[in-house]
């Protein structure tokens, strides 16, 4: 397939795999975080720490949409649910996150009339196939989802489709960056950026990194030859003293992002006060909600939610794992109390979460290399 | 919509899928990806036509990977484009 097969080309990925590791002095550590989930379970999909020089070592960090979604907020989209007259939308995954009442998935079982979808436009067209009941899309990710949902409410509104509404959640990049960039003791030395979040913001939007935290970025598309390549740019720049912000994605990330999605998610939503992150806490302006000329829309201003703040279990790692502090197998519930087909905490649901990953592809090798370990 | 990649959490995420257009119809756009036809919406790129590559998230096209034609061929006739050109002075 094309933009696949060439960027899954093992000798280019051991001449990149080789380069990297000239570029490290031996016995050093070079910490490099991959901020998006996607490239999380690139690297475990493909075996990418395999290639590696033992100086180079990959933090996992905040950017799968799933992940950061805190308990409470679960909660609040089951209490939507459960509204008479009302069917919740969602992306398949949020449905089994678990929150402080059980996950969507339960509250289906329970008789809720909840249905898994693709997109934000299959719940704007369920709204109009079922025009007795209100359709409330529960809308999670990041700025590349957010779009998605911006267009959608245009068209609800073009369309005069008065039973659509939309749960918003999405959220932003920078204010989890700056985050963790905040954080006492940061042990990252430099970022592998998110490609398809770059696609909508662009690369210009990262260079707060380099020019007040000192730290290098590579944006990076997904396939392991482009995640070696924005490792060997990140190590270059490194070696050559410079510290800036590069795009290894130049296939479709512009340094602009793309001005149209912008516009439509503006034109929507606006910045909350603040928003509450699994694993990093309540953080300012981090998060959308609908703009008030969207109020007809805004599940929040339609309904009460609850709001409340649920704690994680406490057995649950996963803020420590978010934020790249602990890598999955050092979580005590780890593949026992907390599996892909019964998670504890959102790391292990979406296929993006670095403990799912790490299920899936990567803890056979550390089960042979310590058994008791895992 | 159909999901289109099976190596790839296309349910929630903050990944993207490329797809071919095969056809043009106002903001939509039926494309083929792995041999599945999708439909999705070309509010963002609106001057996709047939033949192009999409990178796509969530039923909508984000940017265009590949231009198989340089004219628009779709009019940005459609009221939600021209609710996003007006804000960005398109």
């Amino acid at each position: 397939m094309k933009y696949v097969d060439e960027f899954r080309s093992a000798d280019l990925a051991r001449g990149l795999a080789a380069e990297i590791t000239s570029l490290v002095r031996p016995g050093e550590t070079v910490r490099i975080m991959e901020v998006c989930g996607g490239h999380t379970h690139a690297i475990y999909r493909h075996g990418l720490e395999d290639l590696l020089p033992p100086e180079v070592e990959l933090v996992h960090g905040p950017g799968c949409p799933v992940c950061v979604i805190p308990m409470g907020r679960v909660d609040d989209a089951i209490a939507l649910a459960e509204e008479p007259g009302v069917t919740l939308a969602t992306f398949g995954d949020m449905m089994r996150v678990p929150g402080g009442r059980g996950s969507l998935l339960e509250a289906k079982a329970r008789g809720a009339d909840i249905r898994m979808v693709y997109s934000p436009l299959d719940a704007l067209a369920l709204a109009a196939n079922l025009p007795d009941r209100r359709v409330i899309f529960f809308a999670i990710g990041f700025e590349t989802t957010a779009p998605a949902t911006a267009v959608t409410l245009l068209r609800a509104r073009a369309e005069g489709t008065p039973n659509f509404a939309v749960f918003c959640n999405h959220v932003t990049i920078e204010p989890p960056l700056r985050a963790i960039l905040e954080t006492p003791g940061l042990r990252v030395d430099a970022f592998i950026g998110p490609g398809h979040v770059s696609t909508v913001i662009g690369t210009n939007a990262y260079r707060f990194i380099p020019e007040e935290y000192g730290r290098s970025v590579a944006v990076s598309a997904f396939e392991p030859v482009d995640l070696l390549q924005a490792m060997a740019m990140l190590l270059r720049q490194r070696a050559e003293g410079r510290c800036e912000v590069e795009n290894q994605y130049t296939r479709v990330v512009r340094p602009e992002g793309n001005s149209r999605a912008l516009a439509a998610i503006n034109a929507t939503m606006e910045l909350r006060d603040e928003f509450e992150w699994r694993g990093l806490g309540t953080i300012p302006k981090s998060a959308l909600q609908l703009r008030p000329e969207f109020a007809a829309w805004d599940a929040e201003k339609l309904f009460t939610v609850p709001g409340e703040r649920i704690e994680d279990p406490k057995a649950c790692r996963c803020g420590e794992v978010l934020t790249g502090q602990i890598k999955p197998w050092e979580c005590g519930v780890f593949g026992t109390a907390c599996t892909p087909e019964r998670p504890l905490g959102t790391c292990m649901v979406s296929s993006e979460g670095a403990c799912a990953a790490f299920y899936a592809y990567g803890r056979q090798r550390r089960l042979a290399e310590d058994p008791v370990g895992v | 919509m159909t999901k289109i990649a099976p190596d790839r959490c296309l349910t929630c995420s903050d990944d993207a899928v490329e797809a071919q257009v095969v056809d043009v119809s106002g903001n939509d756009a039926i494309v083929l990806v792995a041999g599945a036809r999708a439909h999705i919406a070309i509010d963002l790129v609106p001057e996709s036509c047939p033949g192009d590559l999409l990178l796509c998230h969530a039923g909508i096209a984000l940017e265009r990977l590949e231009r198989s034609c340089d004219v628009p061929q779709v009019a940005p006739s459609h009221k939600v484009s021209a609710a996003v050109e007006s804000k960005v002075g398109l």
